[in-house]
């Protein structure tokens, strides 16, 4: 990978030997299957999405690093269902 | 001096509605049964029941509390609006104080608005440092080869890889104020992880340049030395070109920002309908 910017290496990569892979689990979320991220009290963050259809990559819900609340997400489908 | 039960406090007293009054309550105003408390068809109902029936005003007050912001109204649009900020972040994860646009995401929203029936036009928004040679050239092949029309407009900065994405556009726009680095990927740029030689690095700056010339009006030579200027940068060569001079070196069409690039765009899409249509014989 080659980094081509005109901002100071140093500022870009800080703390890039600090960081830890994500540890991720693949969720399914109204039919968008992605990768997720758990950030605590039932919710995710999204690292990426992993459907094949196009289409959900332009849901405003599902961008990377949106944090969805499944917790309340399981509730409503009780509700509804 | 009026009647009063004993446990009651001496003061003014409010008639307390039903229900607890909350902002997200809003009255429904009947015309042909004005609010009125006191009608005297109701016996022996001072109160009017009508007067705390309500619907709820929706996610308006939500977003109003929790976001401080008021819910803007729903317009269909008939272009997108892709917005290519911070370090195109490629095969590798950025520290977290980097802001990344993620070209593993962008490239499947290209797909999508090449697809979409709805969307007739695309309007790219670039605020780049630069980042990932081979993530900036995808985007940048990706929106070269779109059918529909696109404009781009470099706001603040567009350097680096910045600026091959912003001469992929059918037409780029750059701000007066905004600038764009050009440089070479040698210097500045780090291989990681790479075993790299100086031809390497050269074949990757080609795929720069190439792209560059093939998509803009600035010759190879022009880029070049554009790329190699000394004394312009203090920690590089290079140089930097900010608003006119891009136009003048034919890397960019035309001055400005939001207003023109809509209306170029309109343009654009018209032109293309007008293309689509079949002549009648």
């Amino acid at each position: 990978m080659i980094l081509y910017t005109p901002m100071q290496l140093e500022l870009v990569i800080d703390g890039i030997e600090e960081m830890r892979p994500p540890s991720c689990r693949e969720i399914c979320i109204g039919g968008v299957q992605m990768l997720v991220e758990d950030v605590g009290s039932g919710s995710v963050r999204v690292v990426k999405l992993l459907s094949t259809d196009p289409g959900h990559y332009l849901l405003p819900d599902y961008k990377p690093g949106n944090i969805i609340d499944i917790y309340r997400l399981s509730q409503v489908k009780c509700d509804s269902g | 001096m009026p009647d009063r039960k004993k446990d009651e406090k001496p003061g003014i007293h409010m008639q307390s509605p039903e229900i607890d009054p909350d902002p997200a309550i809003v009255p429904e105003h009947n015309p042909d049964y004005p609010a009125e408390p006191g009608n005297p068809d109701d016996e022996g109902s001072p109160r009017n029941p009508r007067r705390v029936q309500g619907r709820p005003k929706g996610g308006g007050i939500e977003a109003l509390k929790e976001l401080g912001s008021t819910p803007l109204p729903e317009i269909k649009s008939n272009i997108h609006c892709l917005s290519i900020v911070g370090q195109i972040e490629g095969h590798l994860v950025l520290p977290p104080q980097n802001k990344t646009t993620k070209y593993e995401h962008i490239i499947p929203q290209l797909v999508a608005l090449e697809q979409a029936n709805e969307i007739e036009g695309v309007l790219m928004i670039l605020n780049t440092v630069g980042g990932d040679v081979e993530a900036g050239l995808a985007i940048a092949e990706m929106v070269a080869s779109m059918s529909k029309p696109t404009v781009s407009i470099v706001l603040g900065g567009g350097h680096s890889i910045g600026v091959p994405v912003a001469c992929s556009a059918d037409y780029s726009f750059i701000a007066e104020t905004a600038s764009m680095t050009i440089h070479p990927i040698r210097l500045n740029g780090l291989v990681i992880g790479v075993p790299q030689t100086y031809e390497y690095l050269d074949k990757m700056q080609d795929r720069v340049v190439r792209f560059v010339t093939g998509h803009s009006k600035v010759t190879a030579e022009d880029f070049r030395e554009l790329m190699f200027r000394t004394g312009e940068l203090a920690r590089d060569i290079g140089t930097v070109l900010i608003g006119k001079e891009a136009v003048e070196k034919g890397l960019i069409d035309e001055v400005g920002a939001l207003g023109q690039a809509v209306a170029k765009l309109k343009q654009l899409i018209e032109e293309s309908k007008r293309g689509k249509e079949v002549p009648l014989q």
